[in-house]
């Protein structure tokens, strides 16, 4: 075979970065059973909307905002104003998009041209001889990674524990698949393919006669044809450089699928050459905003400006009346959107009851092994790593966890010999008819599954008190909380209540890693509980009352019940108080669930909620966070007893207690909190916008592949993101596609200071993958963040009530 | 008279309900979800009421509803009121699945009334008096579900897999017009129970072994035996719904016609040793194929393939109650395998908890394998080995090779004392039901499916062959982790997950992967 002739000689250096920053515009994807929402623009943050669709309509096809139609929809509804479309045409960055509204507007009347991805060779081998590349290439993948990635499905598992490439050859080299489908001599390419996957890409980059030029988003759409299976080879290398080291299985997975490329070409070259060779061309061509995405971008912004509207009226709405005495109840939850509508219930049961908004895992930054389990799991931000670790337990449990380890293992034993070859038979003969007792148990919901409910969990190894002492303190005031405590203080993390779903973690408490948050809630409850550590906050100027108590608790998102894990602590002084909350909760539960089934299908009324969560046939149990749209960190008293309709995350905020530690708080809330909930408002965004790219499609057909991730139907590619039905009911949106509005109530230089030392978190402001108000002392949205560091005053939201005064 | 009808309401019923659901159009259509199940309810009930129909007046064909021998008529019998209740009994259990999971769907009405029509053909087929009705309903089965498969008509993959399983269903169907022709013309009518009853006595007209052995093949391609096995790997393209009341129910329509035509079959000593290697070879080989496949709904496909295999396997051995067991069994079993598989998760998460499985050595396997064979000495005299068939002994040794595979992971070293004494009992109990059950079967059926004959060379030698195959998988599969992560294994795995590539060279031949390019 004769070399391409090359346009400019390349180092493997040059290679290896754009291999490198292939990989880099690829998002993370979490297992399923820890999952955690991503941003599934993570790779393109320091690209605008219009940028990002340029790229990704090259490389991919995907569109990143919503059809026109969409847009006009509600333009013409009078939900978006000419004044929206105008301050959303004023903010554009880009030059060469429409200049005037009526232009802007003619433009939403018009569909936007279709994106067309640049062909890889697959597609045009595909083109030439009429068999399907592109689709072969996703199954034999899907058959290989599956193998691979697979977590303990197959009882016969695939060799593990080497380098994606190596393994990869060694299962191609033995598979005869795509040869029978025509590929000639596919085995012996793979075998003598270099042993270095980075020599092989560069022999294949060769080969193809690409340019340096052209790797970029050449390699990016390579990868992104891997689906899933090259996001999960991202969160591998996400895992890695978290723990300080690094990963290959990306630039493993490039080679694989570059070596693809190349076994086609070689075969199809001389039918395909003078394509390709355009093809590289337009590789090169650097990637830049056009008019479509332009448009796209703005129409978007201005539906986020209509939804921001909104928003500041809410907020300047004249605030309740709120006591000064001694709370009766204390109750934290987490910032998640689903606690707004809980918190507001609660509130409104009993006027000494305050809530408190904070990230669901409470600060304990824990590795937990539960009830006899050999498990770490990570029960904490997937940005961060575990500074403590914990077991469900005391030591003097061992018998117990014993017994239960075994009878674990007795099962599993029975599994395996359910599933085994010949065994399999035994098992169906002997075991069939007890399954028509399971279908009739199943379809009845008659199987109640039992909340979480370990044995108090607990340092392991345990903290010295300075330790604790320390962690208690940071803990509260990170939370706004460090004086008037109530009698009974209830830390609620929250985990969802569903059956037969792949995507229960999902529904569970982002911030614990994708565990349910009632582990970090009663860690943290017994250490605020302990004695010494209260005599040691006291001597750092918190003074917990003695009569305080802290429970853990489990806010159920699903059926709203919450279980009280008072067990943990000595109660014989709070009985009465506790049977109050119970009640309390109870009542809160039910107005929580009244104003849920206003916007689930199939839900009448409050009650049949409940049944949700054993209806093993339910794929929306809950909406989860569909409709996220504003982060508001501010005091409670901003936005108590407003409707915030379950679409806002509450973190409570008191920036002039913080003042005094230089902004401490706010530049850990800037940094977490809020980049967490960017990640989860953007996967539902792109899940909405691109459920083919960024979704995982129909929960009907997914096929859980590996205890990892999903297929939709046979094989192929692992999917990603939301599935369809999780943002939508069938016959509307539930998730409106709104990047989110954080609004914080702090100095705007503080903020603007903050943000010049977090390069990352700017670069979503700046490129307006979120929106950044600052609120003023009356809990009024005052100025908008425009970029750059700068501020601009809200124009007057024209509150109705100044409308009425001038008139 | 009247009772002859009752088990006709079953498919009468569901045949109106769907008719009303193919009406409707645009999701959460308002009353059809009540009256679905009501419905598959009432088919239920009727079912239920065939069984006391039958328990009042005995085994029978009832009254003809057609002309010149070509109709609806109804053959009650213990066969096809087990086959009733069982369809009638998944059926309820999908349907009212589908009305909450396919909430919110375009298309549900549409999906409801497909899928009630399936069960009404398969309920006409499974009682089918006379062979007009068993090879009609035999096809609009099929051909109802291929409106199933194909629910999502854009999807590619979706297509893919119905357009073979349509090649391979039509070759069936050809081979089961033919063999009813054969039986027709043979025997000189179209009642099922006269061919039956004349087979019974020796009665084989030419073309009766020819009609044998094309029921045979019918049979082969619809229960997905290898070499035709590939369509059912690949159609997990439609609701999980679908794939529950595909491979509970219609999968077994290839061993309900060996078992119906059991007299028939019989007058066949060499088909049915074919059935005994198409079937055992396809058992090992689904069962192998599976423990390779990383994703929960292929490899419940493959358990599937694997299952109808030793089913088929049963049917050539003439084993025919334990088919007629398996079948139910195995369809109530994989019917809430398929509608629980989104638990893989927690599954496999929760089978990494409890730390490291144990491994059991040669040892443990050796003494495993004869505390086995001493569980199955001690239950077989207590239930009594006299009266037995040599076939039947040979299919309880097999059966016992897999409980061998639990006591071998409770005799492994690393195992405690506790799970040792656990998974013996779990074997005990295992073994015990699986006799009882076998008993239960053979007593149901005496009289009505015929004892199995005795074993002549050719099945001596089958027979032989069985236990070796068996055995050697069996031995193979508890010292598992002692060879499968071998290098020389790794080759063997790769084919074995790809199913020996037959499907790749089907995919070929009939241009699976071929772009439709615009004519």
């Amino acid at each position: 075979m004769k070399p391409a002739p090359l346009a400019e000689p390349m180092d493997m250096a040059s290679i290896s970065a754009a291999a490198d920053a292939a990989a880099r515009q690829i998002p993370p994807l979490w297992p399923l059973a820890t999952s955690a929402a991503v941003n599934p623009f993570l790779g393109q943050a320091r690209e605008t909307l219009a940028e990002a669709s340029a790229r990704l309509g090259r490389v991919g096809g995907i569109s990143v905002t919503m059809p026109r139609t969409w847009y006009l929809a509600r333009i013409e509804a009078g939900e978006i104003t000419d004044q929206d479309l105008l301050a959303a045409l004023a903010a554009s960055p880009h030059a060469g998009g429409p200049n005037d509204l009526q232009t802007l507007v003619s433009a939403a009347r018009e569909a936007r041209p279709a994106r067309q991805p640049m062909a890889t060779i697959a597609d045009l081998a595909a083109g030439h001889c009429g068999t399907d590349w592109p689709g072969l290439i996703a199954d034999r993948t899907g058959v290989w990674a599956g193998g691979y990635f697979d977590q303990g499905q197959a009882l016969w598992a695939a060799p593990h524990g080497r380098r994606a490439w190596i393994t990869f050859r060694a299962h191609a080299t033995q598979d005869l698949t795509p040869e029978i489908m025509g590929l000639k001599g596919f085995g012996t390419f793979v075998a003598r393919a270099p042993q270095d996957p980075m020599a092989a890409i560069a022999r294949a980059v060769f080969r193809l006669g690409l340019n340096e030029a052209a790797l970029a988003t050449y390699f990016h759409q390579l990868l992104l044809s891997l689906g899933g299976w090259a996001q999960y080879g991202r969160y591998a290398l996400w895992r890695a450089e978290l723990a300080g080291g690094t990963n290959t299985t990306l630039i493993d997975l490039l080679a694989i699928r570059l070596l693809w490329e190349e076994a086609l070409f070689v075969q199809h070259e001389a039918a395909i050459h003078d394509q390709w060779a355009g093809i590289r061309i337009a590789h090169e061509a650097p990637v830049a905003a056009d008019e479509a995405g332009i448009v796209d971008a703005i129409l978007q912004e201005a539906a986020e400006r209509a939804a921001q509207r909104g928003l500041a009226e809410t907020l300047a709405a004249p605030a309740l009346q709120t006591f000064d005495d001694r709370p009766a109840l204390q109750a934290a939850f987490c910032i998640d959107v689903r606690s707004e509508v809980f918190r507001r219930a609660l509130e409104a049961v009993d006027p000494g009851i305050r809530t408190l908004g904070f990230a669901g895992f409470f600060g304990v930054f824990t590795e937990h092994r539960r009830f006899a389990s050999d498990v770490r799991e990570l029960r904490l931000p997937v940005l961060l790593n575990p500074t403590v670790s914990s077991s469900s337990g005391e030591p003097s449990d061992k018998d117990k966890d014993i017994a239960a380890r075994y009878a674990a293992r007795a099962k599993r034993a029975w599994g395996r010999f359910k599933l085994a070859a010949v065994s399999s038979f035994a098992f169906v003969e002997a075991m069939g008819p007890v399954y028509m007792a399971k279908l009739v148990r199943d379809a009845l919901a008659l199987h109640r599954p039992a909340m979480p409910n370990d044995p108090a969990p607990r340092f392991d190894p345990a903290l010295d008190l300075e330790t604790r002492i320390g962690a208690a303190e940071t803990v509260l005031r990170a939370m706004s909380l460090t004086s008037g405590f109530a009698r009974v203080v209830v830390l609620a993390g929250h985990g969802a209540n569903v059956v037969n779903n792949p995507y229960a973690s999902g529904l569970h408490c982002g911030a614990c890693g994708g565990y349910s948050g009632e582990v970090n809630a009663r860690l943290l409850a017994r250490l605020f509980n302990d004695p010494k550590v209260r005599a040691g906050l006291a001597e750092r100027g918190i003074a917990v009352p003695e009569d305080t108590l802290f429970v853990g608790a489990l806010h159920d998102t699903t059926t709203d019940a919450v279980t009280l894990y008072d067990k943990d602590a000595h109660t014989l002084h709070h009985r009465s108080d506790l049977d109050k909350v119970r009640r309390w909760l109870a009542a809160a539960g039910k107005v929580t669930r009244g104003e849920r089934a206003l916007r689930l299908p199939r839900a009448a009324d409050a009650d049949e909620i409940k049944v949700r969560a054993r209806d093993w046939s339910e794929i929306r149990p809950e909406w989860g966070l569909a409709g996220c749209k504003a982060f508001i960190a501010a005091p409670r008293t901003r936005t108590t007893g407003r409707s915030l309709e379950g679409r806002a995350f509450l973190h409570d905020y008191d920036w002039r207690q913080d003042a005094q530690d230089g902004f401490g708080v706010l530049e850990l809330i800037m940094t977490a909190p809020v980049v967490v909930a960017s990640w989860i408002s953007l996967q539902y965004y792109g899940s909405t916008v691109a459920p083919e790219a960024f979704g995982s499609g129909n929960k009907m057909l997914h096929n859980v592949v590996g205890g990892i991730g999903v297929f939709e139907g046979n094989g192929g590619l692992l999917r990603a993101g939301l599935p369809w039905q999780s943002v939508h009911d069938g016959e509307r949106y539930v998730h409106e596609p709104l990047r989110l509005s954080v609004c914080v109530e702090a100095p705007r230089e503080a903020m603007s200071e903050i943000l010049s030392r977090h390069e990352g978190v700017r670069t979503l402001f700046d490129n307006r993958w979120l929106h950044l108000f600052a609120m003023d002392d009356e809990g009024r949205l005052a100025f908008r963040y425009t970029g750059d560091l700068q501020w601009r005053p809200m124009t007057p939201a024209a509150p109705v009530r100044d409308m009425k005064a001038v008139a | 008279m009247l009772d002859d009808l009752i088990p006709l309401i079953a498919p009468v019923v569901l045949l109106v309900a769907a008719g009303v659901a193919l009406r409707e159009s645009g999701p959460r259509p308002q009353r059809l979800p009540a009256l679905a199940q009501a419905a598959t309810l009432t088919a239920l009930a009727a079912a239920v009421g065939s069984v006391l129909v039958l328990i009042w007046y005995g085994p029978g064909t009832g009254l003809l509803l057609g002309i010149a021998g070509v109709g609806v008529s109804t053959r009650l019998d213990v066969v096809s009121v087990t086959m009733l209740v069982l369809v009638t009994f998944v059926g309820w259990i999908v349907v009212r699945y589908s009305i909450t999971y396919l909430d919110g769907e375009a298309r549900q009405g549409v999906f409801l009334g497909w899928m009630m029509m399936t069960l009404a053909s398969v309920l006409l087929l499974v009682q089918a008096g006379n062979l007009v009705q068993l090879v009609i309903a035999w096809i609009a089965a099929s051909l109802c579900l291929d409106r199933l498969l194909l629910f999502y008509r854009d999807r590619v993959q979706a297509v893919r897999a119905a357009r073979k399983k349509f090649v391979v269903a039509r070759i069936g169907d050809a081979a089961l017009v033919l063999a009813a022709t054969l039986l027709g013309l043979g025997y000189g009518t179209l009642d099922i129970a006269s061919i039956l009853a004349a087979a019974r006595e020796g009665v084989v007209p030419g073309g009766a072994v020819w009609a044998a052995g094309l029921l045979a093949l019918a049979a082969l391609l619809k229960s997905a035996q290898f070499p035709t096995h590939g369509w059912l790997t690949e159609v997990m393209e439609a609701p999980t719904p679908v794939s529950a009341l595909l491979h509970a129910g219609l999968i077994n329509a290839g061993g309900f016609i060996l078992i119906r035509f059991a007299d028939v079959m019989l007058q066949a000593p060499g088909v049915l040793a074919v059935l005994v290697m198409f079937g055992g070879f396809t058992a090992l080989f689904g069962g192998l194929a599976m423990l390779a496949q990383p994703a929960v709904k292929t490899s419940l496909a493959w358990s599937t393939i694997a299952q109808m295999g030793f089913m088929i396997m049963q049917c050539g051995l003439a084993l025919f109650p334990l088919a007629v067991l398996h079948i139910v069994a195995h369809s109530l079993y994989k019917a809430h395998a398929f509608l629980v598989s989104g638990t893989a998760v927690e599954m496999v998460a929760a089978h990494r908890r409890p730390g490291p499985v144990a491994i059991p050595d040669g040892w443990a396997v050796v003494r495993a394998f004869g505390l086995a064979l001493a569980i199955y000495a001690a239950i077989g005299f207590a239930f009594g080995f006299d009266g037995k068939s040599p076939q039947a002994i040979v299919l309880g040794a097999i059966l016992i090779f897999g409980v061998a595979y639990l006591l071998a992971q409770g005799l492994a070293d690393a195992a405690p004392r506790v799970l040792t004494r656990r998974t013996a009992l779990y074997s005990v109990a295992a073994s015990i039901s699986y006799f009882a059950l076998q008993r239960g079967a053979e007593w149901l059926t005496a009289g009505t499916l015929p004892a199995t004959p005795a074993p002549g060379p050719l099945e001596w030698a089958l027979l032989a062959l069985s236990v070796f195959s068996f055995g050697l998988v069996a031995i193979a599969q508890a010292t598992f982790p002692l060879w499968a992560y071998h290098p020389a294994a790794a080759g063997l795995r790769v084919h074995l997950a790809n199913g020996l590539y037959v499907n790749a060279v089907f995919d070929r031949l009939i241009g699976s992967w071929s772009i439709r390019r615009p004519s």
